[in-house]
């Protein structure tokens, strides 16, 4: 049995959306985060789908390049919200108010 | 007139007052009055060089002369490309006169050096924009010179000086934007008919327009002139520019800056868009007259002398626009005439205010009087400017003035009728602050704490500094043959374009056209009365070598009463 | 190649295994190369020299490494003036007049950078190489974007862009807007980014490639019936390069960032992300996408009105110039979105020739910025600026000249910019477009002028009008006065301000005091408005040499444009 590969696009485009509305949505910087992370993988499922389907290993190369730059990202990111929130107690993204926007 | 080879006149022109302000920039700013001194040379070797353009100036010949081009960037199409024609050739020396004079006459105290840097820009930037040929090129210096008056309203003018300074900038730089769309719509329209990108004025006004794209694009254009100049109503930024503007920073905004509007609109509104002129000129008359009653009857009510001299300017200015767009050969005529009249009588003017003030510290005029007991010699000077300014015969305001109603009349009639409302108003207000300035009492005189304080008269310096100007004032009111001579051949030329241009829209140039009525006896304001009975000539125009003169002048004696309609 | 490198090396033991691993050609990517190997060089120099060396000596090396690319780069564009664009790395990488434009400009913005960054640093009294490393990286991933020929290298490019920029945004640690602006900025990018990948594989979904030029080619050869994908796919790049380029309605970071970042890393930022951003948009549009025009040229008409808008009418209200400066900067925005907008080569040029002066007047720009802001970088209010003239004439002077440029005065390379996008904005028929980015440039003077007229109008406040009828009297007298009337009567003025003026003028008569000084000293005791000390202005020769170059390029190139237009035009002749 196998499941048709538009069921992939539909759940990594679910997937996609949950993260860009978390990131809108939710405050605290982790669970951001995260949503970040969600919307990236969403991007690699539909990358290995499309591979699949159309049967090039291009997209499934891509993947490696995503996880990659997630890694580096996760890495600058989680720096940033380490230096910024060494002086205080929670990490919500309202506590960062100095700036008007 | 292949002037390759021959001494770069036009080029001097723009390049030495350009140079005087970098080597100005060199100089330490202690030096002041060394500063000044190169200043003024530059400045009086700018006049010497605009006197050596009128020598070799070939009276009599309609088209460009002394042109010089150049690649400037070639890749945009923008060529540097000078020329002087009779339009421009005026405006050209009243310009290379003022400045010397603003120079002398401007005593600002703080900071000579970086005054007289902006004005010698300041002069490079009005030069080039009176002679260029390329229209782009015109337009970059007609912009470049905002930012010296700019910086000269802002650094040394009166009390509102930054709210006067920003708001001139944004004013007129908002209309030239549209201006610059409109430039390269026109350029872009020109490059896809033809191939060629350009921005030659002559090039672009063969580029055949349709009606509504003369129109759209004459509005474009006319919007930067009309702010520029200005046309009633998008004049309110000049009275508090010439106001709070420094003494220099007045003369030049109101007799040489102001002018570059209606040159603008004479040399590119009807050069290029005689179509839309057409159309739109009822408007255009309509808004200059209301110019001329509006400033009059503000000026009127004016208590501030340099208020009043603003307002006055400004309705002075709506002659010059009604001038331009009556479309008969007098009265553009005596469009080009005024604006160097116009130029004088003003920069006068505000000489003298500025005297004033240096005496007493204000413009208020029912602070002041009774200076005439004090100071005669200053008194007469006022009086002749002024009368100059009303348009008392034998002053240079009459003739101009006379051309322009006297033209318009021809097409126009009410329009000409409603404007000699303006110069009755004139007469009004300009007697009227004279008599409170010089003869009137003045307010607080009776104060004790207040003295009779000592008014000194002209100073040599000042009398120097004016002289020149009344001497022009005179002769040109007396004797304006020799100037009426070099502007009719160029102004017929153009009247018998946008007579061509008006009919169909795609008339190529050099059409004859039969039904205009170009009409003049050349120089000569006196034999107005036989040309317009109909008793009309041939304005001869020698050979040509550019766009305007290539026009054949109209031949046809044409009825009378009756202008390009 | 030594057996023993050549046995070692991945490539045979790849190889070996069956998977031909493409050849590099590395003059293609020397530029990049030189900027990541300079980087790693400077590391190691810090990582092994025993004590802290001075940050000059950073600088000195990152302008080195610059000019050592900005001649890789030459020698690339002279290769491809003479032989013509090519492919290289497996046809990820295109070199043609376009990426080598692109790389120059990359090279010329780190060269600048390190003078701005330079005179800030040591003022800061910072020690370190991260500023110069991060630097270098981040240019590499703009030229990499500028000559990425692949959407996956695009993406590597947009990200080695991007992330040393959210590090240097938040490099300042001593200010908490800092981190936060890092954090914002850090968020931000990190979503448009997943966003710009999402855009990709949808991209590659529908067109079976992620090769700019296989894409292309598939998009002329098929018609696609139904593009729902591909269109998401172009959309979704597009809001993804909308972020990068802080296009409206993709522009909520900028003025935060701009704010909370160490001043010389905005203008660093702002040229370097605007030159990646738009290089890699305007290959993508005109070489791949040149088929789906249609659908494209309207979202990018609507961004770019939004842009120009908003940029110019906000930035109208602010009172901090760095925020100020952050909203002309998404005006900018929207004047280079005119030229991607007209979809002609025309269009490429003029965008590119905007990139150059852009770069160049927002670096000077924020270099002045950081000097004024004093020590901190804290004092970025209007205020600060309010009679620099008298104090600093050579700064303003530049100043004025930058921010007149921005403003499209003539005879800077502001107004051929201006100009060369309206041009192409034009000539592509968007007549309204056209108009409205002249307006919002007309809007934007408001509040260029407003600093201008803070620095130099503020001559001696409302004493001047009191001060000057005193002041020739006494000051005027040993010079002669050349020009001057004497001044007859004295104006009404109370006795206070005019033995004030009186005691300044006596000052400046003796030569006691410098007259730009005792004016300005003037404004401070009447206005109370806060004068920095002049102490707290010390300008960095660093800076002077950065400002030089900066000014000499806006005006030179202004009254002469004709080098840079060309260079833009064989740019995109090969394009």
């Amino acid at each position: 049995m196998s499941v048709h590969a538009s069921w992939y696009l539909v759940l990594a485009a679910v997937l996609f959306s949950i993260g860009a509305v978390g990131l809108l949505v939710r405050r605290n910087v982790l669970v951001m985060f995260m949503c970040i992370e969600l919307m990236l993988n969403a991007a690699n499922l539909t990358f290995v789908t499309f591979s699949r389907a159309l049967n090039d290993i291009g997209g499934q190369v891509a993947v490696f390049f995503v996880l990659v730059v997630a890694a580096a990202e996760v890495v600058v990111g989680l720096g940033i919200i380490v230096a910024i929130y060494r002086r205080r107690v929670g990490a919500t993204a309202d506590d960062a108010h100095i700036l008007k926007g | 007139m292949g002037s390759a080879h021959a001494f770069p006149f036009l080029t001097t022109l723009v390049l030495v007052p350009a140079g005087t302000a970098l080597v100005l920039l060199l100089l330490p700013r202690q030096l002041t009055r060394l500063v000044r001194a190169v200043a003024l040379a530059g400045s009086i070797g700018t006049l010497g060089i605009a006197v050596a353009t009128l020598d070799q100036f070939r009276s009599g010949f309609a088209g460009y002369q002394m042109t010089s081009v150049h690649p400037f960037v070639a890749a945009l199409g923008i060529s540097w490309s000078l020329g002087i024609d009779g339009i421009s050739l005026f405006l050209v020396l009243m310009t290379a006169v003022l400045f010397p004079l603003a120079l002398l006459g401007a005593g600002e105290q703080t900071n000579t050096k970086a005054f007289v840097v902006w004005v010698s820009l300041l002069e490079a930037g009005c030069m080039g924009s009176f002679l260029s040929l390329d229209v782009l090129l015109f337009f970059l210096f007609f912009e470049a010179t905002l930012v010296p008056v700019y910086f000269l309203i802002g650094g040394w003018g009166h009390e509102r000086r930054g709210y006067a300074a920003t708001k001139f900038f944004v004013y007129t730089f908002v209309a030239s934007a549209v201006m610059l769309v409109g430039i390269v719509a026109l350029v872009f329209l020109h490059q896809s008919q033809t191939g060629t990108l350009t921005f030659s004025v002559q090039a672009l006004a063969r580029t055949h327009l349709t009606g509504a794209e003369s129109v759209a694009l004459f509005l474009a254009f006319t919007a930067a002139f009309a702010v520029k100049a200005p046309v009633f109503p998008f004049h309110t930024w000049s009275p508090d520019a010439y106001a709070e503007a420094p003494a220099g920073g007045s003369i030049l905004l109101a007799g040489i800056m102001a002018k570059l509007g209606t040159y603008g609109i004479i040399r590119f509104d009807l050069g290029l868009f005689p179509h839309g002129v057409v159309v739109l000129a009822p408007l255009l008359l309509t808004l200059g007259v209301a110019g001329i009653i509006y400033g009059g009857v503000v000026a009127a009510v004016q208590r501030d002398l340099k208020r009043l001299v603003a307002y006055s300017s400004l309705a002075h200015m709506g002659f010059i626009v009604l001038g331009a767009f009556a479309l008969t050969g007098e009265a553009l005529s005596g469009a080009v005439l005024q604006m160097v009249n116009h130029g004088l009588y003003t920069a006068a003017l505000f000489l003298l205010v500025a005297m004033i003030y240096r005496r007493r510290g204000t413009f208020e005029i029912r602070r002041l009087g009774g200076l005439q007991r004090k100071a005669p010699v200053m008194a007469a000077a006022f009086m002749l400017v002024m009368l100059a300014s009303i348009g008392v015969p034998g002053l240079n305001g009459f003739v101009g003035e006379f051309l322009i109603l006297a033209g318009t009349f021809i097409g126009h009639r009410w329009w000409a009728v409603a404007a000699m409302v303006g110069v009755v108003l004139a007469a009004v207000y300009l007697l009227w602050a004279y008599q409170q300035v010089f003869h009137g009492r003045r307010e607080g005189d009776e104060r004790p704490e207040q003295p009779e304080r000592p008014f000194k008269e002209l100073t040599v310096r000042e009398g120097l500094v004016l002289a020149p100007l009344l001497a022009l004032i005179v002769f040109l009111g007396v004797y304006p043959k020799p100037v009426l001579n070099r502007i009719t051949p160029t102004v017929d030329a153009l009247i018998a374009h946008v007579a061509a241009g008006s009919h169909t829209d795609t008339a190529p140039l050099g059409r004859p056209v039969l039904s205009s009525a170009v009409v003049r006896t050349p120089g000569s304001a006196i034999g107005l009365a036989t040309d317009v009975q109909g008793g009309a000539r041939v304005a001869v125009t020698p050979a040509v070598l550019d766009t305007h003169a290539s026009a054949p002048t109209p031949v046809s004696p044409a009825p009378a009463g009756k202008g390009i309609r | 190649m030594s057996p023993l490198a050549a046995l070692l090396s991945p490539a045979h033991l790849l190889a070996a295994n069956g998977l031909v691993l493409p050849h590099v050609n590395y003059t293609a990517i020397m530029p990049e190369l030189i900027l990541l190997g300079g980087m790693l060089l400077l590391l190691g120099i810090s990582a092994v020299s025993p004590r802290h060396l001075p940050t000059q000596v950073y600088a000195t090396a990152t302008a080195g490494i610059g000019i050592a690319s900005l001649i890789a780069s030459l020698v690339l564009w002279h290769d491809v003036q003479k032989g013509g664009p090519f492919s290289a790395v497996a046809r990820a990488v295109d070199i043609d007049g376009f990426a080598t434009l692109v790389l120059v400009l990359c090279s010329c913005v780190v060269i600048l950078g390190a003078f701005f960054a330079a005179g800030f640093l040591e003022r800061e009294q910072v020690q370190g190489v991260e500023y110069y490393a991060l630097a270098l990286i981040s240019a590499s991933g703009a030229m990499l974007m500028g000559s990425a020929n692949d959407l996956i290298l695009v993406f590597l490019g947009l990200e080695i862009l991007s992330i040393p920029l959210y590090v240097m945004a938040g490099l300042d640690q001593r200010r908490a807007a800092s981190g936060e602006a890092a954090m914002k900025y850090f968020l931000l990018g990190a979503f448009s980014s997943a966003v710009f990948v999402y855009g990709i594989a949808l991209t590659y979904g529908a067109t079976g490639s992620t090769n700019l030029a296989s894409i292309g080619s598939f998009l002329a050869q098929n018609v696609v019936v139904s593009n729902g994908v591909l269109l998401g796919g172009l959309a979704l790049l597009l809001v993804g390069f909308g972020f990068k380029v802080a296009a409206v309605p993709f522009h909520m970071w900028t003025p935060d960032v701009y704010a909370g970042s160490p001043t010389p890393a905005v203008g660093f930022m702002a040229a370097v992300a605007k030159i990646g951003a738009f290089g890699a948009l305007l290959r993508v549009l005109f070489s791949t996408f040149p088929t789906l025009r249609t659908s494209w040229q309207p979202i990018l008409w609507a961004l770019a009105i939004l842009t120009l808008l908003l940029g110019a009418l906000v930035a109208v209200v602010q009172r901090d110039v760095k925020r100020m400066l952050a909203y002309s900067s998404i005006n900018h925005a929207g004047f280079i979105l005119l030229g991607v907008q007209a979809g002609t080569s025309r269009g490429a040029e003029a965008s590119l020739y905007y990139l150059f002066v852009y770069s160049v007047l927002v670096l000077g720009t924020f270099g002045v910025v950081a000097v004024v802001g004093g020590r901190g970088d804290e004092g970025h209010g209007i205020e600060r600026y309010r009679g620099l003239a008298h104090r600093r004439p050579l700064l303003a002077g530049s100043m004025a000249v930058l921010l007149l440029a921005q403003a499209g005065a003539p005879f800077t390379t502001g107004f051929f910019s201006k100009l060369y996008v309206i041009e192409a904005s034009i000539a592509a028929h968007s007549y309204a477009l056209a108009t409205v980015a002249m307006l919002s440039a007309a809007i934007a003077t408001f509040f260029y002028l407003r600093l201008v007229f803070a620095m130099f109008g503020e001559r001696a406040g409302r004493q001047a009008s009191v001060a000057v009828p005193v002041a020739p009297a006494g000051a005027g007298a040993p010079g002669g006065a050349a020009g001057q009337f004497p001044p007859v009567g004295t104006l009404p003025a109370g006795p206070a301000v005019a033995s004030a003026a009186g005691v300044l003028t006596l000052e400046r008569a003796a030569g006691l005091v410098d007259p730009g000084r005792a004016e300005a000293a003037a404004v401070a005791d009447d206005d109370a408005g806060p004068v920095v000390a002049d102490a707290d202005l010390q300008v960095s020769p660093w800076v002077w040499v950065g400002l030089a170059l900066c000014v000499g390029t806006t005006v030179v190139l202004g009254i002469w444009p004709s080098p840079l237009v060309d260079f833009a035009r064989h740019a995109t002749l090969l394009f």
